[in-house]
């Protein structure tokens, strides 16, 4: 498994461009239009990252987080929620970096083997940091009113996250 | 998303003011207190403090002690020290009475307002880095979309588009049906699929430039569009990412089923939102 994913990426890039030659498209020329108008899309999707970024690095200091999560704690204990995996839960939408950080903070409390890890790891596997990925693919195109895409992210984190919780008691617990 | 991204500064604000009004009122960080210790001096110009249950080394400086934070502090110094950059020395004032004997009081730095000073500093770090991560795509995205370009240009594209169309055709009824962007999307949620996350990001910005140029509305998003952030948020991963290999190692392996299962759970979840979501507004 582990040959098959480190020989996909290499092996694609090649196969792109020996088709291309076999096809007798200037390769270079070609792959240089490209990456213009893709360095050019990363500079345009700065404005939209900082937006968000920011918003998410204030909450993320103002530890409004652990306060939601001892409000809701008692709630999600009432269906089987660990409580523990609520900052998990909340932050998983918002930032990557931040989730890892507390995926790890659950490895080093709890260990490695603990059902409260296997369920993080499950939920930090199984959904997308949602907000992140809708900054940058619709600040790409530059499309500000982006209508429903924001909860039909989240229903699906949501049912990810619940999916995770509910896999991982049926595999470990 | 306008009440979202507002939302969670004004909560930060909130949240922030109302913590330390209450660290300030339970006087978390025991402003003020003073600290019992006896002092010595040994010839190597170092100052020795006894507290009761710790001995530690100080360096004079003016009328303060420096104390170096990486040194074995007492848990409440500790914390006053991670207030302050790592790099500052925590700086002890002597309070000058009972100094007969090397005994004397000691206080430490008052410390104020720790979460207000928390958000500000995050919300300029984030700034700084956002531009960080888009430079750091841009070398990412011109290789692919340089590629993309290669595919395109030689019809592999349209043949991928050919072969994936079955499926994504019911979810994109607005795409014609031998659009390239059957293609992009494929190739995004591929790249999904194989936690391949660099390689996924530019393919699904160009799919979302292919369903712009579709798009009716350009200000507004399309259905299809919210149909394909949805199924990439969610999408299912038979591969686990790369970031839970490296901190799990080969524990990482009996995720990968349960992994696979609860995201069919979610993408199944995006794909009915999304299509509910696409009918009400068809219906209004």
């Amino acid at each position: 498994m582990s040959f098959f994913s480190s020989l996909i990426l290499p092996l694609l890039i090649v196969a792109i461009i020996v088709y291309g030659l076999l096809k007798k498209v200037p390769v270079y020329e070609e792959f240089v239009i490209g990456a213009k108008e893709g360095f050019a899309t990363a500079v345009q999707i700065i404005p939209n990252l900082v937006a968000i970024l920011f918003a998410i690095g204030m909450f993320r200091a103002s530890g409004a987080m652990e306060f939601i999560a001892t409000l809701l704690a008692p709630l999600f204990e009432l269906i089987g929620f660990p409580s523990e995996l609520l900052p998990m839960a909340i932050f998983r939408p918002l930032t990557g970096s931040g989730s890892v950080a507390i995926l790890a903070e659950l490895i080093q409390t709890h260990g490695e083997e603990s059902l409260i890890v296997k369920m993080a790891a499950i939920m930090f596997g199984s959904t997308e940091t949602t907000f992140y990925v809708i900054a940058v693919y619709f600040g790409a195109i530059g499309v500000h009113k982006i209508r429903y895409a924001v909860q039909a992210g989240l229903i699906a984190d949501f049912a990810g996250m619940a999916a995770a919780v509910t896999v991982g008691y049926w595999f470990f617990g | 998303m306008n009440y979202l991204w507002a939302g969670l500064i004004i909560i930060s604000l909130l949240s922030a003011v109302g913590q330390d009004i209450s660290d300030e009122l339970n006087n978390r960080w025991l402003n003020g207190q003073t600290i019992h210790a006896r002092l010595s001096q040994n010839e190597l110009g170092e100052v020795l403090i006894q507290l009761p249950k710790q001995q530690l080394y100080a360096h004079w400086q003016g009328q303060q002690l420096q104390l170096k934070p990486d040194q074995n502090l007492p848990p409440h110094w500790q914390n006053i020290a991670a207030q302050q950059d790592t790099k500052t020395p925590l700086r002890l004032s002597i309070t000058p009475k009972g100094q007969q004997n090397g005994s004397v009081q000691l206080v430490l730095p008052e410390v104020h307002h720790v979460r207000l000073k928390a958000i500000t500093e995050a919300a300029f770090d984030m700034a700084k880095f956002g531009v960080k991560l888009a430079l750091g795509l841009a070398g990412i995205m011109a290789l692919w979309l340089g590629l993309m370009r290669i595919a395109e240009q030689s019809g592999l594209i349209k043949k991928l588009v050919w072969l994936v169309r079955p499926l994504l055709a019911p979810l994109f009824p607005d795409v014609p049906k031998d659009h390239p962007a059957f293609g992009s999307i494929s190739l995004n949620l591929t790249a999904n699929l194989l936690g391949l996350g660099n390689a996924a990001t530019p393919m699904g910005i160009r799919a979302m430039q292919q369903l712009q140029e579709l798009n009716q509305n350009k200000k507004e998003a399309s259905d299809a569009m919210c149909m394909f952030l949805a199924l990439n948020t969610s999408s299912v991963q038979l591969l686990p990412p790369v970031t839970l290999i490296a901190l799990l190692g080969a524990q990482s392996g009996e995720l990968i089923l349960p992994i696979i299962l609860a995201t069919l759970a979610s993408t199944t979840a995006a794909i009915i939102a999304a299509k509910l979501y696409a009918r009400r507004g068809k219906a209004s």
